[in-house]
């Protein structure tokens, strides 16, 4: 998980969580969900939705990795951009992702996320430096992909589909 | 932090903020000219706040922040944020809130003199940049001060009635890094 981000300036302790989590509900730019499965967490998603902007950012989405290679990640990620494009009309979402993070890569590319710049040796961990890739997926991607399948509700009646 | 003074060339210097220099951005952020590549464009621009973000910056751990003075006189703002103190990166930014003076290389001279100290007192690895394609006067500053082009994000933004790319750089300063 920690090869994802940078190293956090405090330590991971039940009191600075407890802290954050406070933060994080006063935050009036930004999302925080617990992903949860039968009934009990399995990670956490953040996402930024910039209020006076079409686009927002999925800023964090980590599984525990005892739980990797289940489709977590992949059904969260669908479930976040239902949300995003179905409920609050966002027009793209970005996302910024280590360029040998394997696993994020292939989620994004299902997905639909296509890349639109790469900065160059922008990320340390282990001793070493990776790239960071910006990958963007557009509304109109989204809905052909997607778009029958993920709704996040059946159109209402009455002709009223949004 | 509070960045040290960086006297440039041309009039240009950086300098540590004071809570003086927060006034005038007050009506600067007011005036379309200023703020039209800009959203919301409205804010709680008032004294108090500029006293709240002033004593922000003071407290940052994670950022370098300097007002920038032209022939004396504050003109602008930058900084280098969100630092990384392990990975040696951060994201620039530049302000130029006296639109009479744009067009002068005042804000190139700003990038030359930051990048500078990125290397020679921060030992950044890595300094990138986000900014308007339109905003053709940063643009060239970032272009100028070795910035290069990694990525652009179409229709990032809806500003003045049309939708704006956003032009992502970066910078390596010790390439860039010329002693003095």
């Amino acid at each position: 998980v920690r090869r994802g981000g940078q190293v956090r300036a405090e330590p991971a302790m039940p009191a600075t969580w407890k802290e954050r989590l406070r933060e994080a509900a006063k935050e009036q730019s930004a999302v925080l969900w617990t992903i949860e499965t039968q009934g009990g967490p399995v990670g956490i998603a953040r996402v930024s939705r910039h209020s006076d902007v079409g686009h927002c950012d999925v800023q964090d989405l980590a599984i525990d990795p005892a739980r990797w290679g289940r489709g977590y990640g992949g059904d969260a990620t669908l479930a976040i951009h239902r949300y995003l494009f179905d409920h609050l009309d966002k027009r793209v979402s970005a996302v910024e992702l280590p360029a040998d993070s394997e696993r994020a890569k292939r989620i994004a590319e299902r997905l639909g996320s296509v890349e639109f710049g790469r900065g160059h040796d922008a990320c340390y961990r282990d001793g070493a430096y990776a790239d960071r890739l910006y990958l963007r997926l557009d509304r109109s991607a989204w809905e052909e992909r997607w778009g029958a399948s993920e709704r996040e509700h059946p159109p209402l009646p009455g002709g009223i589909e949004r | 932090v509070l960045g040290p003074r960086l006297a440039g060339r041309n009039g240009v210097e950086l300098r540590p903020p004071t809570l003086g220099d927060q006034k005038p951005h007050l009506v600067w952020l007011a005036q379309p000219e200023v703020t039209r590549l800009w959203a919301p464009r409205h804010g709680e621009w008032t004294e108090e706040k500029a006293e709240e973000r002033f004593k922000r910056q003071c407290e940052s751990r994670d950022s370098a922040n300097w007002s920038i003075a032209f022939e004396g006189e504050t003109v602008g703002s930058t900084g280098i944020f969100d630092i990384d103190w392990v990975g040696r990166g951060g994201e620039s930014g530049l302000f130029i809130g006296r639109h009479d003076l744009y067009g002068r290389g005042i804000a190139s001279e700003a990038v030359r003199l930051r990048t500078r100290l990125a290397w020679s007192h921060l030992r950044l690895h890595r300094v990138h940049s986000w900014i308007a394609l339109q905003d053709r006067g940063s643009r060239r500053a970032n272009e100028k001060g070795g910035y290069a082009q990694i990525g652009l994000y179409r229709g990032y933004a809806y500003r003045s009635g049309a939708w704006l790319d956003d032009r992502t750089g970066e910078i390596f300063p010790e390439r860039a890094f010329t002693p003095e």
